[in-house]
């Protein structure tokens, strides 16, 4: 029984960051029909600056401030690096391309996400950095019932995805500026029609988004410690992954696609062989999107003529 | 209209750039030297491996040390010779194009590396036709030196040195009846993972076999399936980092079982579990007095401290290039043909790995063997 | 097109004037006025000569791996450029063809097929592949359906690397078929009609012959009823399907041949690479042949041809530092030449900057003589040696200087006129900077780093394409 629990809490951390990530692919498909690939280049980022910000305070042996003001600055500082990393890219790279086929920003983001991949390599080098979160916080501190043990560390980003993801639902059906973005992710015509600066609320979109992925980057830091360039490869594949088969576009979507995932491969590893977790998830979400081809919270596609 | 020519431009650009670099002259490049002592031309050593993607820990590590050797070598002995790099990215036709890219330049007369063992074995037959040597530093196929590739020589120990003496020392010091073993899915480790379970299972042991990937995030699921029983969990894997997140969540989890790392986890820095065991081909190389001068070297000039094993034999493997070179052009035949049959020859009497270096006829390095580390109270004591 | 009710001649001048009067132009002109058979025998020719014309074995393999891309390109070109189905996956087909010939003529299954039979067996194969990872295609559009392609090709992967221990329930010993992390090795040159081909010539030519053939093939079936029904569905494919035309078949068979074409190819490349291993079937792979064939311009077959050529050539040309310095200076030199007209305002600020880096490098050699480090040898080193400023503190002021001009260069973009004029004379020096004190210390990177750049400027620059038609795309 306890195993089940473990394994649940396994598959609840891993799937909340890979939620957070899905839901930065998902808010800027919503708005631009796009699949920003360079976002899991942007998460990496946001790992980068917070180890930046833990090493400048002394590092984790030798904290010149207490280790909860330690973590509020590191996700701060992450959360805002990345998402004006996140606007820099928009600008930058995808906002020439508004008029183009779909297809085109797509190898404009692999380009993005090849050169800040590579300019990590080359300032920061090759070394796998450790968050060395043990002995930040110690693993026995948390919740201990008999061979159960769920670390604080793991509480903490189950709960701060889950605050995040709040944060981000009120933001976007609440207020003036989610339901800007609703409507401009809807029809950016009649939006600009309606006196909305479209503009400032894609920019809006993929800062909200590159928030949510620099907190993921943290995230990943603190529980699975290592931070090293080409994290953001895999990281944004299963991002995009979840993104797609909680239902592209949608919000609630991205986070249950990302829940699900996490859980799915836990679950396989822990139950069945972690050799074959790879291909049991994959065949997983092939059936998945076999049986609800638009996706898990997806709406059925309408074939526009 | 601008950029229409622009593209067309670009392309010729890169024509007339990629036509720009033959050296003219085939042929192995046979040029005559007054010196007696040095070699007056600057040669290159050819160094392969992965620079850049996922395995860029490993590689830019060990491009350094072979830079730093390249720099040490012409300072001692007044030579000049260069460094040309050839990222594979641990793919194996990337590393059959990059040894094309060597052989076609002239100034090459011997390689280091590739990586991997399948870059060895996608590499062999080219370098075998022009009768350049390569040496390896982390290649641990045990078939890679039974004859099919006769221009290949290794600095390290392969997997059947080393799975043999990691499953006795788990048996016999550990006294281990229960293992479980993890591969990580790449050529080095299921090789060295099928070895160890071969002797080990020889030895009455139980074991479990099971396998994780290289990017995977997350090894609590795997973690929470070691059994109260398991005395030792193996991981035979490369990236130490990865190793260490595996120990950090055996102790999350409150298992017992101790880890059992073999040299692909031999990193000071990265991996410090406490009570693990790790295996290395070297004493450690911190504590070897001829070494000092070369990790200060590398310290400053590189800024960090060096993290892997793969690093050190990367040093070696390039002295080892750069002797052969420097003898084959003094003695005033600088062909490949006359390094590869020096490289067999070369002996490093106090080599920066704590031992000296030479080759046996199949290319393997000599006297190899194993030793054990513990981790007690954060550093590495030799235990074997 | 001439004007209606004009004199014809004058409006022949005048269409020849719009067009352009210079020696580009002309060429052009000539270009398009030959048919396009002599237009093909004319680039295969030349292309044809490129063994001859050079000693070394690594252009010509550099060439092989070109037109292996570009084959590939070519399939997929079938995919997603004619019938615009996003499919992810196509590595699998890439694979599949490589280990299927691997397998059938090596000593790994002690299986050794005659080459004519195996190639006619993969193409076969990898089209019933093609078919199979087509069948969802049926329910899934879009987005969705890329994912599950890209589901199939990770799959295949994993398979290749896992299959080396299979347990049969009769036998006692696991059963190592695909060789796992390792890879099957020692495969069997191609023997074509009685002529083994063991060298990388022999590919070359063998590769330049399947493009023709491919491509000829793939032009006559974009002119055919299927090309055009597969445009139609790529356009609308609810109204397609009004009009009667088999949907699904078509997709299907769009698969099929993106998978016959990639499969051929698989086969060709374990015969060039003398084996084959799971990692040669990475992501990236898969992102270099999407880059081709839309740097290229989906639909267009030269274009996609072109497009592969150049991501296949650019990395490669890249590794040496030298080059790479030709590089570089030529595509700054010439952005520049294109970018800043009239020629006036080019030499104002080509002047500038070299005046400006002239100033600098001789104030630095005055103030600070200890931090200025030497160059290398040769002409063109000294000259950029007096140009440019080399610090011995390379690293980390190349650091700061790499980040300081992706900031100016990001800056720039809002800049314009006059400003936009003035500033680029510091940030070209700047540019020049960082690459003698720092990216020509790291080939392999820098060669990464200016391949992203260029796949992001180029897209940038031509949206649809180098030689793709600007389409109108309704969501």
């Amino acid at each position: 029984m306890e195993f089940l629990v473990q394994q649940v809490v396994n598959g609840l951390t891993l799937g909340s960051v890979y939620a957070l990530i899905a839901i930065g692919y998902s808010m800027v498909y919503g708005i631009l029909k796009l699949l920003n690939f360079a976002h899991g280049e942007v998460y990496m980022v946001g790992a980068f600056i917070g180890y930046g910000v833990l090493t400048a305070a002394g590092g984790p042996d030798a904290l010149v401030i207490p280790v909860w003001l330690v973590i509020v600055l590191m996700f701060a500082a992450a959360m805002l690096g990345s998402g004006l990393l996140g606007v820099v890219i928009e600008r930058f790279a995808y906002r020439p391309l508004r008029g183009a086929p779909r297809i085109a920003p797509l190898i404009t983001a692999v380009g993005v996400g090849f050169f800040l991949q590579n300019t990590v390599l080359m300032l920061f080098g090759a070394r796998i950095r450790n968050y060395d979160t043990p002995r930040l916080i110690g693993f026995d501190v948390g919740i201990s019932a008999g061979p159960l043990r769920i670390s604080l560390v793991r509480i903490l980003v189950i709960v701060l995805a889950l605050v995040l993801t709040l944060l981000l639902t009120y933001l976007v059906s609440r207020t003036k500026l989610g339901k800007a973005m609703q409507a401009t992710a809807h029809d950016p015509e009649a939006a600009s029609m309606m006196g909305i600066d479209v503009d400032r609320i894609i920019a809006v979109t993929f800062f909200v988004g590159s928030v949510m992925a620099g907190a993921a980057g943290v995230m990943i830091g603190l529980v699975f410690s290592r931070v090293y360039h080409f994290m953001g490869f895999v990281a944004g594949l299963k991002g995009f992954t979840a993104a797609v088969v909680g239902g592209i576009g949608s919000i609630p979507g991205a986070l249950l696609g990302g829940l699900f995932i996490g859980f799915a491969e836990s679950f396989s590893a822990a139950y069945v062989s972690s050799r074959f977790q790879d291909l049991i998830v994959f065949g997983i979400l092939v059936l998945v999107m076999l049986l609800r081809p638009q996706g898990l919270l997806g709406s059925p596609a309408v074939q526009r003529a | 209209m601008r950029v229409k020519l622009f593209s067309v431009l670009l392309p010729l650009i890169l024509v007339v750039g990629a036509c720009n670099g033959d050296d003219g002259d085939d042929g192995d490049g046979v040029r005559d030297d007054d010196q007696a002592q040095a070699c007056g031309e600057s040669y290159a050593v050819g160094v392969s491996g992965p620079f850049t993607g996922d395995a860029a820990s490993i590689g830019q590590e060990q491009l350094n040390f072979a830079r730093l050797a390249v720099d040490d070598f012409n300072e001692e002995n007044g030579t000049d010779f260069q460094v040309v790099e050839g990222d594979t990215q641990l793919d194996p036709a990337q590393a059959s194009t990059v040894a094309q890219q060597f052989v076609s330049d002239d100034n090459i007369l011997a390689v280091v590396g590739p990586a991997g063992s399948p870059e060895v074995e996608a590499t062999g037959p080219i370098f075998e036709r022009e009768d350049m040597a390569f040496i390896g530093m982390s290649a641990t196929l045990p078939t890679l030196t039974d004859g099919t590739y006769p221009t290949f020589f290794r600095v390290v120990p392969h997997d059947d040195i080393q799975g043999p003496t990691d499953a006795d020392f788990m048996v016999s010091e550990i006294g281990a009846e229960e293992v479980f073993i993890i591969d990580d899915q790449t050529s080095y480790s299921t090789g060295l993972a099928d070895v160890a379970q071969g002797a080990l299972e020889d030895q009455g042991v139980t074991v479990t076999r099971d396998s994780v990937s290289q990017d995977e995030t997350d090894y609590s699921a795997l973690v929470s399936r070691i059994t109260d029983g398991t005395d030792v969990a193996f991981l035979p894997w490369q990236i130490a980092a990865n190793g260490q997140l595996f120990a950090q969540q055996m102790e999350e989890q409150g298992k017992e079982a101790v880890i059992f790392g073999s040299d692909g986890l031999f990193a000071p820095q990265d991996f410090s579990a406490e009570g693990a065991y790790v295996s290395s081909f070297a004493p450690d190389i911190t504590g070897v007095p001829e070494a000092q001068d070369v990790i200060d070297a590398y310290n400053e000039t590189f800024e960090a401290p060096f993290e892997t094993t793969f690093g050190p034999p990367t040093y070696v493997a390039t002295q080892v290039a750069l002797e052969a070179m420097n003898e084959a052009c003094v003695a005033g035949d600088a062909s490949r043909a006359a390094v590869l049959e020096l490289v067999g020859g070369v002996t490093i009497e106090d080599s920066i790995l704590g031992g000296p270096i030479g080759f046996d006829a199949n290319g393997d390095v000599e006297g190899a063997r194993f030793y054990i580390f513990q981790i007690v109270d954060g550093e590495y004591t030799l235990v074997q | 097109m001439p004007r209606i009710g004009t004199d014809e001649w004058v409006a022949e001048v005048d269409g020849r004037t719009e067009q352009g009067r210079g020696p580009a132009a002309s060429a052009r002109r000539a270009w398009d006025r030959t048919p396009a058979i002599w237009r093909i025998v004319g680039v295969v020719a030349l292309v044809a000569l490129l063994p001859l014309a050079t000693d070394s074995t690594f252009t010509i393999r550099v060439a092989v791996n070109a037109m292996l891309l570009g084959l590939l390109a070519l399939g997929l070109n079938v995919v997603v450029g004619y019938a615009g189905l996003l499919d992810l996956g196509f590595i699998a087909f890439y694979g599949f063809g490589a280990y299927a010939y691997s397998l059938l003529s090596s000593e790994h299954l002690g299986v050794h097929l005659p080459t004519e039979l195996t190639i006619v067996l993969v193409v076969i194969g990898s089209a019933m592949l093609g078919y199979l990872l087509g069948l969802p295609s049926r329910r899934l559009l879009g987005d969705y359906l890329a994912i599950v392609t890209l589901f199939f090709g990770q799959i295949f992967v994993q398979l290749a690397v896992n299959l080396d221990r299979v347990r049969l329930p009769w036998a006692e010993e696991t059963v190592n078929l695909t060789g796992g992390p390792n890879g099957v090795v020692g495969v069997d040159p191609m023997r074509l009609l009685g002529f083994e081909l063991v060298d990388v010539t022999h590919y070359f030519y063998l590769l330049l012959g399947a493009i023709l053939a491919v491509g000829i093939g793939l032009a006559n079936l974009n002119a055919s009823r299927t090309g055009r029904a597969w445009r139609a569905i790529r356009e609308d494919p609810l109204a397609s399907s009004v009009m009667g035309m088999p949907v699904n078949r078509l997709k299907l068979l769009a698969f099929a041949f993106g998978g016959a074409i990639a499969g051929f190819t698989g086969t060709v490349f374990a015969a060039v690479q003398i084996g084959v291993f799971p990692q040669n079937f990475d992501l990236t792979l898969l992102v270099m042949i999407y880059a081709g064939v839309i740097l290229g311009g989906m639909g267009s077959l030269p274009g996609v041809l072109i497009g592969a050529g150049i991501v296949a050539v650019l990395p490669e040309v890249l590794r040496t530092p030298d080059h790479a310095r030709l590089v570089f200076y030529g595509v700054l030199l010439l952005g520049m030449a294109i970018a800043l007209r009239p020629w006036r305002r080019l030499a104002s600020i080509l002047g500038g900057a070299i005046v400006l880096g002239l100033v600098v490098r001789w104030g630095a050699a005055l103030l600070w003589p200890d931090a200025v480090a030497g160059g290398g040898e040769g002409v063109v080193a000294s000259v950029i040696d007096a140009w440019v400023l080399r610090v011995d503190q390379a690293t980390l002021i190349g650091n700061l200087a790499f980040v300081a001009l992706i900031v100016s260069v990001v800056a720039l973009t809002r800049v314009r006129g006059r400003a936009l004029d003035l500033a680029l004379v510091p940030v070209i020096y700047l540019a020049a900077f960082v690459w003698e004190n720092r990216l020509v210390a790291e080939a392999s990177v820098t060669r990464q780093l200016i391949l992203g750049a260029v796949l992001v400027v180029m897209m940038i620059a031509r949206p649809h394409g180098l030689l793709g038609t600007p389409r109108v795309e309704s969501l």
